[in-house]
């Protein structure tokens, strides 16, 4: 090994490298360095050494303390984001309101759901502060280290263990680390010296940089040149096809394109883009002229009904008693009677539905979907939901109307509620219970009113009473009532 | 400075001897005097003491599963670092066959028909709520109905829920459980004679089919023990809450036991601090696991708001008592134990770990009682002691705690006798024994 000055203009030493042959004999030489005072040094192998660690003095990292720090900030901002951007209720945000919005009726902010979200940037903020942690107290990236100059020291990947006693040391000594090293049984020494000929940064790079800076400036400048400026020229159109397309949007004026954008004219009289339907159109799928079908009205009460307006019209005078003198301009009288004449309403189920176990079985799963929450699985008014309304109704917190028993004397039977009027308020609603049409399919209403009519006729009338004698007795009742008209 | 230390079990002492001699007559005393005091608290053997010995029944028969999933899954991992270790699991698991004969009072009640426990046992279905008349009506109509005629939903739960089938499930569990713990422990111990290598492997291949068998009627009998006592109410959720505190429980039981051996000079070399760092690090694990479960369930039946959901958390969390429990299990069993158990020193420290187990094991039992008690305090104590906490006395449970836990003691020192305290011979013992942790 040549002896080189350590002042040598081309060259700095930076420390010694010695050789192992095995882990155990590293260990053994990294014990020796440790109490001989050396505390600038390091080891490598191709795989992770038992006890390295303390052989070399390394302490522990400070990186969990970090992580930690970084999640209890987390929970800060995460939490502190959601009260922020979810309730301008408090008071000193009022400048800068967020969203308040109120979801299945919790409170606009409300910890539990905020959980999940906290969590998860706790989660990212960890393992983001850990592999940066990583990257920082371990100074990476670095380009470039001396030791890969050591065409030796390729095989600290392989099969050979290394100690480097750095320079920078205070016991380092250049002969008598040397001595040192090979006493503890290093296979192999060598200098490692940085290379100071090359060290400045080529001449082109600083300038290239405030280039390359410059360029990447322009596009933001170009932009915030034209900030708050008018300009006059017509926007640009990439693709007009789809900017202007020919159709007319819902809700909006017709300007008739033929004559050119600028001119203010308009296609139809009445100004509207879309032109209603014809009188007597029906939409797919939803004629209701069969109006025992549909309404579960007699023919001979709503023959006069021809046009889909006045359909409409029965429709929101059987919804609302109060409204129907005045909305049904064309025929208040047939209005007047579909809320109060007892005799329009079907007696026995339409044609067409065909009452049978299928549909009582169809009937009463709909029946446990729909009606159970308020009116329970028997019908009894005492469903979950009537129960829970109740209670809170009780202690003042909210107002409620209870659900009828379906058994009740002044509910049960033809006399009150022939099967017309069942299907009629499962339709349109009655009292505080509100409309289902939109749920529930015509035929799966038909079906919850056999249903209904099966639990009132097997007459299970109050809690405790045994119900199924009753049920056999009066079970027969069900099919002659259940037979189609004619 | 790493050493390599042969294979060889070195401790001077590795069986109780005759400990177990001296123990298990102040064990069983004790016993029996906290059993009568439970008794005499809680007034006969009514309801009040069935569910407290029902309460601490779940406590240890959990211990002695999570004891039972630790031996599986180690052999299912191959792990090695846990060979000293696992001949502690596998005494705790073997004490799951005597757990099926102080099974038998509960099963007792169940088959003479009385629901002083179960409210399903002579086909009653309960919402509980004896304030609210119309909930009391639901209640007493659908249980006046013959099956039958029920709501679709609770006839299929009648036909699981009833003395015959729970008689017949449980003695599949105890078959089942009882027949992995006996394989696991006698197989080990033979290999403890005989040192062979196959032994290993036959368990390793045993452990698999054995770890779906045990997910699954772990599962049922956390659906059978303590969720059917209110059968309108349901979680899908609750299997997995029930493991995790199982689990929970057993690793601190584990670590408990190891450190009381390490201190009355047994097994002094073979179980090192690295072993208990390990141990710390799954207690932290499944510290957090719980909370996550435990938060999962509530956050899933707190957003859907639906009544026959919802009415089980409200009696733990609105009623005065029940909702500070709440309070203590959600910063005792979580928030506490996890900053407490985050920092690898105080893992690595024994006196630590030692207050840490005990500390765990009293928030488990916690938990348990806060599954249990609010049913009865609701149900069946409604109306003579009120809701809340003021007019509930735990020192029944408590008391049946102490004798329960003393007997569990005294049942545990059997199984052990002379038996070694750690494997022998196992073929991964040199890599347990110079386990290092990083």
């Amino acid at each position: 090994m040549a002896e080189n000055n350590n002042n040598n203009a081309d060259s700095k030493l930076i420390g010694l490298l010695a050789q192992f042959d095995d882990p155990e004999s590293l260990v053994a030489a990294c014990n020796h360095a440790r109490e001989a005072g050396y505390k600038k040094m390091d080891a490598y192998s191709p795989f992770p050494v038992h006890g390295i660690d303390p052989a070399i003095g390394i302490k522990r990292t400070i990186l969990p303390l970090i992580v930690l720090a970084a999640a209890l900030g987390a929970v800060v901002v995460g939490l502190g984001l959601q009260i922020y951007t979810n309730s301008s209720a408090l008071d000193f945000l009022a400048p800068f309101p967020g969203y308040p919005f109120q979801i299945s009726g919790k409170p606009v902010f409300s910890i539990p759901a905020n959980i999940p979200v906290t969590f998860e940037i706790i989660v990212l903020t960890s393992a983001i502060t850990t592999f940066l942690g990583m990257w920082i107290l371990n100074r990476l990236p670095m380009f470039a280290n001396p030791l890969h100059r050591i065409s030796r020291f390729k095989r600290v990947t392989n099969d050979k263990f290394f100690l480097c006693l750095e320079a920078k040391d205070e016991k380092f000594n250049r002969a008598a680390s040397e001595t040192q090293l090979n006493k503890w049984g290093a296979v192999a020494i060598e200098e490692v010296r940085q290379d100071l000929t090359d060290n400045d940064l080529p001449k082109w790079i600083p300038t290239a940089a405030i280039l390359g800076a410059i360029v990447l400036l322009l596009p933001p400048a170009a932009i915030f040149s034209q900030w708050g400026q008018t300009n006059r020229h017509p926007r640009l159109h990439v693709v007009p096809d789809m900017d202007w397309q020919h159709k007319f949007k819902t809700q909006t004026m017709a300007p008739n394109l033929a004559n050119g954008l600028d001119e203010v004219d308009l296609m139809y009289a009445d100004l509207r883009s879309a032109r209603r339907p014809v009188d007597g159109a029906v939409a797919f799928g939803s004629l209701d002229i069969d109006s025992e079908m549909n309404f579960g009205i007699k023919q001979d009460f709503a023959h006069a009904i021809s046009s889909r307006k006045s359909m409409r019209t029965l429709l929101v005078s059987a919804t609302d008693d109060k409204t129907a003198e005045s909305s049904s301009g064309d025929s208040p009288a047939l209005a007047a009677d579909a809320t109060e004449n007892i005799d329009q309403w079907v007696t026995t189920f339409p044609e067409g539905v065909e009452v049978n176990e299928k549909l009582l079985a169809r009937g009463q799963q709909r029946f446990n979907i729909y009606c159970a929450a308020c009116h329970g699985y028997a019908g009894q008014g005492n469903g979950l939901v009537n129960q829970k309304a109740l209670a809170l109704a009780a202690n003042g917190d909210a107002t409620w109307t209870a659900a009828r028993s379906l058994h009740d004397a002044d509910v049960k039977g033809d006399a009150k509620n022939p099967v017309g009027r069942i299907y009629d308020t499962i339709t349109n609603g009655r009292g505080n219970m509100g409309p289902y049409r939109a749920q529930i399919p015509v035929e799966d209403r038909w079906a919850i009113v056999a249903y209904v009519r099966a639990l009132q006729e097997t007459g299970l009338k109050t809690p405790g009473v045994d119900a199924a004698t009753d049920g056999e007795e009066s079970a027969e009742k069900v099919d002659p009532d259940a037979k189609p008209k004619e | 400075m790493h050493e390599t230390r042969p294979a060889k079990i070195t401790s001077p002492v590795v069986s109780l001897g005759n400990g177990y001699v001296r123990t298990i007559p102040v064990a069983a005393i004790v016993a029996a005097v906290g059993v009568v005091l439970a008794i005499l608290f809680s007034g006969g053997l009514g309801a009040r003491f069935m569910h407290a010995y029902l309460m601490n029944y779940a406590f240890l028969l959990s211990i002695c599963l999570g004891c039972l999933f630790f031996v599986t899954i180690m052999h299912l991992t191959r792990a090695g670092w846990s060979v000293t270790l696992r001949r502690i699991a596998e005494l705790y698991a073997m004490c799951v066959v005597p757990m099926a004969l102080l099974f038998l009072p509960i099963l007792v009640t169940v088959l003479s028909g009385s629901d002083v426990l179960y409210p399903w046992v002579d086909g009653g279905w309960s919402m509980g709520d004896s304030d609210d008349p119309a909930a009391v009506a639901t209640a007493g109509f659908i249980n006046s109905l013959p099956v039958a005629q029920r709501p679709p939903f609770e006839q299929l739960k009648y036909g699981f829920l009833n003395p015959g089938f729970f008689a017949g499930r449980w003695v599949v569990y105890f078959l089942i459980w009882g027949g992995m713990a006996s394989f696991f422990l006698f197989t080990s111990l033979k290999q403890d004679k005989t040192g062979e290598g196959s032994l290993t492997h036959r368990m390793q291949a045993f452990a698999a089919p054995a770890m779906i068998v045990f997910a699954a009627t772990l599962v049922f009998s956390s659906f059978d023990l303590e969720m059917s006592l209110e059968p309108f109410w349901f979680s899908t959720m609750y299997p997995v809450y029930f493991f995790a505190g199982a689990v929970l429980s057993a690793w601190a039981t584990i670590t408990l036991t190891a450190l009381w051996f390490q201190r009355t000079g047994r097994v002094t070399d073979e179980i090192t601090i690295e072993h208990y760092h390990d141990m710390g690090k799954m207690m932290f694990g499944f510290i957090v696991f719980w909370g996550y479960i435990a938060f999962s369930q509530f956050l899933l039946i707190w957003y859907a708001n639906i009544p026959e959901e919802t009415f089980w958390y409200n009696w733990r969390i609105n009623y005065p008592g029940w909702k500070t429990l709440s309070y203590v299990l959600l910063i005792g069993h979580l928030f506490i134990p996890f900053l407490a158990m985050m920092g690898r020193t105080v893992r690595r420290s024994k006196n630590f770990l030692f207050g840490a187990t005990i500390y765990l094991l009293v928030m488990h039992w916690l938990d348990h009682f806060w599954l249990v008690m609010p049913h009865y305090n609701h149900y069946v104590g409604g109306g003579i002691e009120g809701r809340g906490w003021d007019t509930f006395n735990p020192m029944a449970d408590i008391a049946c705690a102490v004798g329960m836990i003393a007997a569990f003691i005294a049942i545990f020192c059997v199984i052990c006798r002379d038996r070694p305290l750690v494997a022998l011979q196992d073929p991964r013992l040199g890599e347990s024994l110079n386990h290092e942790v990083h």
